[in-house]
């Protein structure tokens, strides 16, 4: 057996040729690890797999009285309503769009985040900064939005200065075209601290010697950082990118529910608070769990393109 | 680092480095802006605070607030609830995400690209609420702890982030090693991979207990009984009653409550969010220690 | 490789499923006409004790911030010696009340009762034609005197709760009391003289003092900081306005009633004027700016600075420190001669109060338990308490004694507190919410109070789920653009696009169902 430089795939070929008559023998081999798994697999069989032939009232007309099993089929009425529905490509849009935005602008920032942090030579100095840009993650999201409706209300801080600067006032809160942007802002604001954990984790991984040959090479900060700290971090980047992109239709509704009224609505409007409002405050699971599958779908989708296009390209993949 | 720098001149690493720290400067103050006017609100006459006249120092200081806060039970009973539920809701968590992550890193392991993809459409696809609360109601645990802790046993996500760490951080070589010296995957797993693992335990420590921490969904959901509420929750409720509106008739107490509850809401802010503040330094020196040993490589 | 695996995990969530729908689905449908025979002998038709030997009822509730535990209430305590009746509540917060009350429907857990719970009438109907909500109808003539007293009394009671089909599911709060049904228009009265004003009569007049009080200083203190006019979050201004234009809040929306023709009047260029008005008031800073985003709490605390000229609140409760400081108004004649009081709750007030669930093994107990709250008596009992600890006798009303008039201690001895609990709110029991002040503001509003006030009414379920389906999408978008036109986010132009919106949202076939739904009522 060579074991000079077993790698993953390696490993992956290996077993592979060993496969046919052998597989019994390396899965009783491996028992143990079966047994590892054993607990988690049967929790998400029966917490995560139990509960989806929920799925089902989707196309049914559910009620309550009779059960999930016992109430009538209506085949594709519950979608046929939301895709007739005014709001649908309202929806769809604000969805889509927060979504993109939110990926365009605040995925990349805790990456330059974690790349600033690094360049910093004072110790002290990058913990403050790492400390005090984490401390936002802590604070929950009813607390976020009181804090903005405060900050930005017409007689807060912020018009208070734009009026000192000569503008006039701002009704921020009130506006659906502010809307997107003080959501992403404040998201950003609230998470680049954390998300950037894992970078930094990434980038202090990175041999130093990479560093110092590229100096040798008379490499500039800016050329370092290109050439040696990003491809370090790129599988990372990788996997936190396809993960984002499969959840890229969920939404934390719970913010934007809490920052709505009706003169953003119109850039507000979302799936995951559409769902929110009619389906569990005003019982229409059948409808809502229709609208919630059409979610789950176009992720899923999403997702499965990702994950192909990465592992072609980078070959860094999900499985 | 080395004090001659070769071919660029000092003046430009100077430059960059101040250029760095500028903008290191201003990222601090803006993060920092919003939180020093929460400090200061809670300081601060409430009335003053809702007519806008605070925005960096506090204004007719106060400390009634917090006194509201000491003597209000409710917010102890929620801080006792939600230290239980986040450290041995943790602890389930990195025992059952270990459990599955190590496993599944495994390149020998035959099945695993099956359990693994079916482990992944759990992100996707959830039966939704009421399924949900029906399995959770014939185990019996509405209105239990139980309720906050199990169903949430694994995020998907962070077993996702560790089995990634454990292909790509400990060498295979290593594991085959100790298989030929005849160990079992147990023993492997206690005394080779945990050791390896500091960072990676310690980042999903700080995960699952912030998490915990910050839930509330699942309590709005299963809990009934205000002895079980998480601190989230109590807080939740402060909140929501100043946000609440149109308040019908026979309402008589109502509106106290509601300016009570607007003026403790910055204090209960700062009183929710300290532990997690105050013992963050602590985990962070693990933490960080944990990253220089190895990390997540590529 | 792949295929075994996917074939093993399919197998495995049938399995599941099988599992899981079984205990999902069963249960639920317990029959009650078996159940009944054992309570209905033991039960008594009038007097107290209700049944010599106790009987157990579990009661869901909701339990509002400002409540105390349900069994340390004196009402519970001493109507359980009285009635013989045990009972043990399941209380839910206010927050998070509407998911876990549809959860437990949903998930078939019930209680034997659901008390205080605000099930709407698409809940009614849905959860009563699914049998997890028994018929009332036929118990309340026997068991139920006082309320099917009240709803000969007042016809409209009967309308709202009853189906197509002629089913009671739910009993409703009951208010007799005209004040406890309107929000009272408070004029900054000490304004009005300083700036030598009259009280204003018309829109008109409304306009011009809203505009004095804005320029003219009334406060003295050489600033413009006087807020002219306010009101609640939102859209309620319009339906406090709406009467001004002959606009009237029928059946619980948007709706007049002319000569048995059921008009739907979103659309209509009444509507338009009203919003223009708004809009008037709103662009010249007339009306609160923050109209829209204010929160309750700073909404009532406008009321308490004196600050305000003009708002809209059901009591002085909230501004008892200067109550002297305002009066209450007529409502306004608006510009073709309209005066009419456009907001006001029905006599049937708060809906879905009470219902009995499927699995009450007692359901004639019950009834008469929850009877006797819609009794002068029995109602004392729950808003008062124990005659002498808690409350006295005043010129024969009781009204409570100083230590349980404050915010602090009044909600723990009472569910009334915190709104929505089925009894009756009449004259007699309303010291506290019905000072002399208000009174005088009520009498006021009395000429301009229409001749009678439809709640919504109950639709069959197909019926129900299509009125659902119709104002999910217009009601959305009526509040969305209204606010739009008041805040002059939308222009007026735009009035024949929001028109043609409403009508491709099928405002006509809405329309339609009230109609049917009058006619019924009045056959």
């Amino acid at each position: 057996m060579k074991n000079a430089e077993i790698h993953e795939t390696a490993a992956a070929a290996k077993f592979r040729s060993e496969r046919g008559s052998r597989l019994i023998k390396q899965i009783v081999k491996r028992y143990d690890l079966y047994l590892m798994l054993l607990l988690p697999i049967a929790w998400y069989l029966l917490f995560h797999y139990g509960p989806l032939y929920g799925l089902q009232i989707a196309f049914k007309n559910f009620n309550p009285g009779k059960g999930i099993l016992g109430s009538s089929w209506v085949g594709f009425d519950n979608f046929q309503r939301f895709f007739d529905s005014y709001y649908f490509w309202r929806l769809l849009w604000n969805t889509l769009s927060i979504n993109l935005f939110s990926l365009i602008l605040a995925f990349p920032i805790p990456i330059l985040l974690a790349l600033l942090i690094n360049e910093i030579k004072s110790k002290s100095y990058s913990k403050l900064l790492q400390n005090i840009t984490y401390i936002p993650h802590f604070i929950s999201v009813v607390v976020i939005v009181g804090i903005l409706t405060v900050l930005l209300s017409t007689n807060g801080p912020i018009n208070m200065l734009i009026q000192a600067l000569g503008g006039s006032e701002i009704r921020f809160m009130e506006s659906a075209g502010w809307f997107k942007t003080i959501f992403i802002g404040s998201n950003i604001w609230q998470n680049m601290g954390w998300q950037s954990i894992i970078y930094i984790a990434a980038l202090s991984g990175i041999n130093p010697q990479l560093y110092e040959a590229a100096k040798m090479d008379g490499a500039s900060r800016m050329r370092r950082i290109w050439h040696v700290s990003l491809p370090g971090i790129v599988p990372v980047i990788v996997i936190l990118l396809i993960l984002d992109i499969g959840q890229f239709m969920n939404i934390g509704f719970e913010k934007i529910l809490l920052m709505q009224n009706n003169l953003n609505l119109e850039a507000s409007d979302v799936i995951s608070t559409f769902v929110y409002t009619t389906g569990i405050l005003k019982g229409e699971y059948s409808y809502t769990a229709a609208i919630g599958l059409f979610n789950s779908l176009i992720n899923l989708t999403l997702l499965l393109l990702v994950n192909r296009f990465a592992r072609k390209t980078s070959e860094t993949s999900l499985w | 680092m080395a004090k001659e720098v070769v071919t660029k001149g000092p003046s430009d690493e100077r430059w960059f480095d101040v250029i760095v720290y500028l903008i290191a400067a201003v990222i601090i103050l803006i993060v920092l802006y919003p939180l020093l006017f929460v400090v200061s609100a809670s300081f601060s006459d409430p009335a003053r605070v809702l007519n806008g006249e605070v925005w960096l120092l506090p204004k007719g200081v106060t400390l009634e607030a917090y006194n509201n806060i000491l003597h209000n039970d409710q917010i102890w009973t929620g801080y006792r609830n939600s230290i239980f539920y986040t450290v041995v809701g943790t602890l389930i968590n990195i025992v059952m995400t270990l459990l599955a992550a190590y496993p599944l890193s495994r390149p020998d392991l035959p099945g695993r690209k099956g359990l693994m993809l079916i482990i992944t459409l759990t992100m996707f696809f959830s039966g939704g609420l009421i399924p949900s609360y029906l399995l959770v109601k014939s185990l019996g645990m509405v209105d239990t702890m139980w309720a906050l802790i199990i169903p949430g046993a694994i995020s998907t996500y962070n077993l996702i982030v560790m089995r990634t760490y454990f292909q790509s951080s400990i060498p295979w070589e290593l594991q085959e090693a100790a298989h030929i010296d005849g160990c079992s995957n147990w023993r492997l797993l206690v005394s080779i991979i945990l050791p390896l693992s500091k960072p990676i335990l310690a980042v999903m420590v700080l995960f699952y207990a912030v998490g915990h921490w910050n839930a509330f969904f699942n309590a709005l959901i299963y809990i009934r009984s205000e002895h079980l509420y998480p601190l989230q929750l109590v807080l939740r409720e402060i909140l929501m009653i100043s946000q609440s509106t149109g308040v019908d008739g026979g309402n008589v107490g109502m509106e106290e409550k509601i300016l009570l509850s607007e003026s403790i809401k910055f204090a209960v802010i700062i009183v929710s969010s300290l532990p997690v503040l105050v013992m963050y330094p602590f985990v962070q020196r693990h933490f960080v220690k944990g990253v220089m040993i190895g990390s997540i490589k590529g | 490789m792949r295929k075994q695996w996917g074939i093993a995990t399919i197998s495995t969530m049938l399995i599941a499923a099988l599992v899981l729908g079984g205990c999902g689905s069963g249960s639920g449908t317990k029959n009650n006409a078996a159940s009944n025979g054992e309570g209905v002998a033991e039960v008594s038709k009038d007097g107290f004790p209700i049944v010599q030997e106790p009987v157990k009822l579990k009661m869901f509730t909701r339990i509002a911030p400002v409540n105390g535990p349900f069994k340390d209430m004196p009402v519970f305590q001493d109507y359980e010696k009285m009635s013989n009746v045990q009972v043990e509540f399941i209380e839910a917060p206010t927050d998070g009340f509407q998911e876990k009350k549809n959860l437990l429907f949903a998930s078939n857990e019930l209680p034997d009762v659901m008390y205080r719970s605000g099930i709407s009438p698409l809940e009614a109907v849905r959860y009563g034609s699914g049998g997890q909500l028994i018929p009332l109808e036929n118990m309340i003539e026997e068991y139920a005197p006082n309320f099917n007293k009240l709803m000969e009394q007042y016809p409209e009671i009967r309308a709202s709760i009853t189906t197509p089909e002629g089913h009671i599911y739910t009993l409703p709060g009951i208010v007799t009391l005209g004040s406890a049904r309107t929000d009272k228009i408070w004029i900054n009265q000490a304004w009005l003289k300083k700036l030598n004003l009259k009280e204003p009569q018309t829109l008109d007049d409304l306009y011009e003092v809203l505009v004095a009080f804005r320029d003219q200083d009334p406060n003295g203190n050489g600033k413009q900081d006087e807020l002219p006019l306010t009101a609640r979050k939102g859209l309620p201004i319009v339906v406090l306005m709406s009467g001004a234009f002959g606009l009237d809040q029928q059946f619980g929306y948007n709706i007049n009633i002319v000569g048995d023709k059921v008009e739907i009047w979103m659309g209509n260029e009444r509507n338009k004027e009203l919003l223009m008005f708004l809009n008037k008031l709103y662009t010249e800073k007339l009306l609160d700016p923050e109209l829209f985003s204010h929160t309750e709490a700073q909404f009532l605390a406008k009321q308490g600075t004196g600050n305000t000229g003009v708002f809209f609140d059901q009591t002085n409760n909230n501004f008892l420190p200067i109550a002297g400081q305002y009066t209450g108004l007529a409502p306004f004649e608006g510009p073709h001669g309209d005066r009419l009081q456009s907001q006001g709750a029905p006599v049937p007030r708060d809906q879905g109060a009470f219902a009995i669930t499927s699995v009450n093994k007692y359901p004639e107990v019950s009834m008469r338990w929850i009877d006797y709250f819609y009794s002068d008596e029995g109602s004392t009992l729950l808003r008062f308490g124990r005659e002498g600890e808690h409350y006295e006798l005043v010129d024969g009303i009781p009204t409570y004694k100083p230590e349980y008039s404050t915010a602090e201690t009044q909600p723990k001895i009472t569910p009334y507190a915190g709104g929505g609990a089925p009894h009756l709110i009449s004259d007699y029991v309303a010291s506290y919410i019905n000072p002399p002040q208000v009174q005088e503001a009520q009498k006021k509003m009395d000429p301009f109070m229409p001749k009678i006030r439809y709640a919504a009414p109950m639709f069959d379920e197909a019926t129900a789920q299509k009125v659902n389906t119709l104002r999910n999408d217009i009601d959305k978008y009526y509040e969305e653009q209204s606010t739009k036109f008041i805040a002059g986010a939308l222009s007026f132009d735009k009035w024949g696009e929001f028109q043609a919106t409403l009508k491709k949202m099928n405002i006509e076939e809405l329309q339609q169902i009230y109609q049917e739904a009058y006619d019924k009522m009045e056959k």
